[in-house]
């Protein structure tokens, strides 16, 4: 663009993108300015023009040099800036509108699928270089003629595609939303549980005469704990829907088939996990003064230590050799 | 045990106590590494890595940990010969050129936890877990590699440093200098790396010590006593600054692309309480390697760089 107001006299205002060349109407002056373009040779017109020329029927297009006669019908808002890669665009339309088959008419055969691509560009790039125009337009109108049914079954099909897809975007949106409220409920509710059971233990510590304030207090965390709300019964009710998502797994069912080949199912360890484990730690009954000392002090419990790491080292490495012979190991 | 079956072709490495060389197993064809520890600068013998290295790894067989095929004296110099692995998940996550997808990470997750669960089932800790030492094979699977920094875990009365894992995959309970943590330490590793590969920028990345605990705590909000006991024990403790930790819809807006049982393996791993966060059997089982998307197989993970 650049390059072109640089160059200069009068053609600067020709390449002005905001004014009509026609009739010289400018988006400064009037921003409500729409341009069209014709199909035919793409040349850019205003909405004015357009209606004021085409009106009483097919015209011959206003530029200097361009006789091609055009439609009114025909016009079109412009979406991209190229007019090159407009036309391009315009053109695949077209071809893919008859052109429409998928790789699962060719029973998964890539080979064949890619070539009929090729096909496709072929024609593309013909009709859009102007290379044999005429000879390709009659290969996509017999195409068109033999393939009538399938063609349209295509586009059905395309369209049911589409549609799923809006319907499951829809339905996962819509759960997400209701999750999101779902959340807050419970949120607030938990806030409002806990001032309750601040506010029930100190009524309770002060109706109740002496006792056991701890016992009191077990108590009524053991109310909150019950009091599990119908909010959070809901959204476990929504996970598990939200998993089974019935557009997902449909959608995924197709792609299966033809994707994924026989593969072992998922496991977490890979089938590496033993779990034979060759002792059981009852941990009320084994008395382990040396562990259950360091239980208690306070650099230990902060640093994470755990006795049931210490007891599974301890028991597995007392146990591992048991029933391995070392003769019949060696290889 | 003979020098005269690899052959050294290349040299690709070198660090403070080792140099590292392509070479071929004379024998086989293959493609091995030769890591060269310089025994000769060390007056007082061995360096302390190369001893664990080969102590740990002698002991640990398994798909996601790396192979140590063999070892030979040479010119008075220690080998060890290790599998040939060209790339590790640091390059992949700073390549821009390279995309990968939800499925991959959840496939380089499962792999490494494969392999860490592996360690701790031997006692082992690895205590240097960082994506610069999660190398990939040319099969595409991860293995989890530099035994420098492990240690079989201790008895419950033996005392442990804190010193240990880069920064910026450092456990709070070693920030705060804990001397008698456990497992724990690798998973918070793991939780940050998971991070990392969905940010791909370094999630928690501290500038020095203190720093880390202002960065770590910032985003995950500092520790009390209420869900961590006894945190406030530690020396540091007092002078921190209390952050409260993010909410849900907060991680949610960091992590735009995780789904939500991601999220939740990645809070579960990066609990600040070492007792309750979760060892590698409850990550491994988590809901997030259940879900689609499946993770990816190993070979089909693209991890050239693909230009546009």
């Amino acid at each position: 663009m650049s390059a072109q107001t640089i160059s200069g006299g009068l053609d600067e205002y020709d390449d002005n993108k905001d004014m009509c060349p026609i009739c010289k109407t400018d988006r400064y002056l009037s921003p409500d300015l729409k341009f069209l373009v014709n199909p035919e040779c793409y040349h850019k017109i205003c909405e004015n023009c357009v209606d004021r020329i085409f009106s009483l029927g097919p015209a011959q297009c206003p530029y200097k040099g361009c006789d091609k006669i055009l439609r009114k019908n025909k016009f079109k808002t412009q979406v991209f800036d190229d007019v090159a890669v407009e036309k391009e665009v315009d053109i695949r339309k077209r071809v893919f509108n008859v052109f429409n088959k998928t790789i699962a008419d060719f029973n998964g055969n890539l080979q064949d699928y890619n070539k009929y691509l090729e096909d496709i560009e072929e024609i593309v790039y013909n009709l859009d270089h102007g290379v044999d125009t005429e000879q390709t337009e009659e290969k996509l109108r017999t195409y068109e003629e033999l393939n009538k049914q399938l063609i349209l079954n295509n586009i059905e099909r395309n369209k049911k595609d589409i549609e799923n897809f809006s319907q499951s975007q829809q339905f996962e949106k819509d759960m997400k939303l209701k999750k999101k409220l779902l959340e807050k409920q419970i949120e607030e509710e938990d806030r409002f549980n806990k001032e309750w059971a601040k506010k029930e233990i100190v009524n309770r510590l002060m109706t109740s005469s002496g006792g056991d304030t701890s016992d009191v207090i077990e108590g009524v965390k053991n109310t909150v704990k019950l009091k599990k709300s119908s909010a959070r019964r809901k959204l476990e009710e929504l996970n598990r829907v939200l998993k089974n998502n019935p557009y997902f797994a449909a959608n995924n069912v197709g792609q299966n088939n033809n994707n994924r080949k026989s593969t072992i199912p998922y496991t977490p360890f890979n089938g590496d996990r033993d779990l034979n484990q060759r002792f059981e730690v009852d941990e009320t009954k084994y008395n382990d003064p040396l562990v259950q000392e360091l239980e208690k002090r306070k650099d230990y419990i902060a640093s994470g230590f755990r006795t049931d790491f210490v007891y599974e080292r301890v028991l597995t490495e007392a146990f591992m050799g048991l029933g391995c012979v070392i003769s019949e190991e060696r290889v | 045990m003979s020098e005269s079956n690899y052959s050294k072709e290349k040299k690709v490495g070198e660090g403070t106590y080792a140099v590292v060389y392509l070479g071929k197993q004379i024998s086989t064809g293959n493609e091995i590494a030769v890591k060269e520890i310089k025994t000769s600068e060390f007056k007082d013998g061995l360096d302390m890595s190369a001893i664990r290295e080969v102590k740990y790894l002698q002991e640990l067989d398994h798909p996601n940990v790396i192979n140590l095929i063999d070892i030979f004296m040479a010119y008075d110099n220690l080998n060890l010969v290790l599998e040939f692995l060209p790339t590790d998940l640091e390059v992949v996550i700073k390549d821009k050129n390279i995309l990968f997808t939800p499925a991959d990470i959840k496939s380089w997750m499962l792999m490494t936890l494969r392999g860490v669960y592996h360690v701790h089932r031997n006692f082992i800790l690895h205590r240097d877990l960082k994506p610069n030492n999660l190398l990939i094979s040319p099969e595409g699977l991860i293995k989890v590699a530099d035994f420098g920094l492990a240690r079989a875990v201790p008895g419950p009365r033996e005392m442990l440093t804190s010193n240990v894992v880069t920064r910026w995959y450092r456990a709070p309970e070693l920030l705060f200098g804990a001397k008698h943590y456990t497992y724990a330490v690798d998973v918070w590793s793991i939780g940050v790396i998971f991070a990392e590969l969905m940010l791909r920028i370094p999630y928690l990345p501290g500038q020095d010590d203190m720093n880390q605990m202002e960065v770590t705590f910032r985003a995950l909000g500092t520790p009390t006593d209420k869900d961590w006991p006894e945190v406030s024990s530690f020396a540091g403790y007092n002078k921190l600054q209390i952050y409260p930790p993010p909410s849900r819809d907060e991680l949610r807006k960091r992590f735009i692309a995780a789904t939500e049982s991601a999220l939740t393996l990645m809070e579960n791993m990066l609990m600040m309480n070492p007792q309750t966060r979760w060892d590698t059997i409850q990550c491994l089982e988590s809901e997030y390697f259940k879900e689609l998307p499946a993770p990816t197989d190993p070979a089909e993970i693209n991890i050239f760089a693909q230009k546009a």
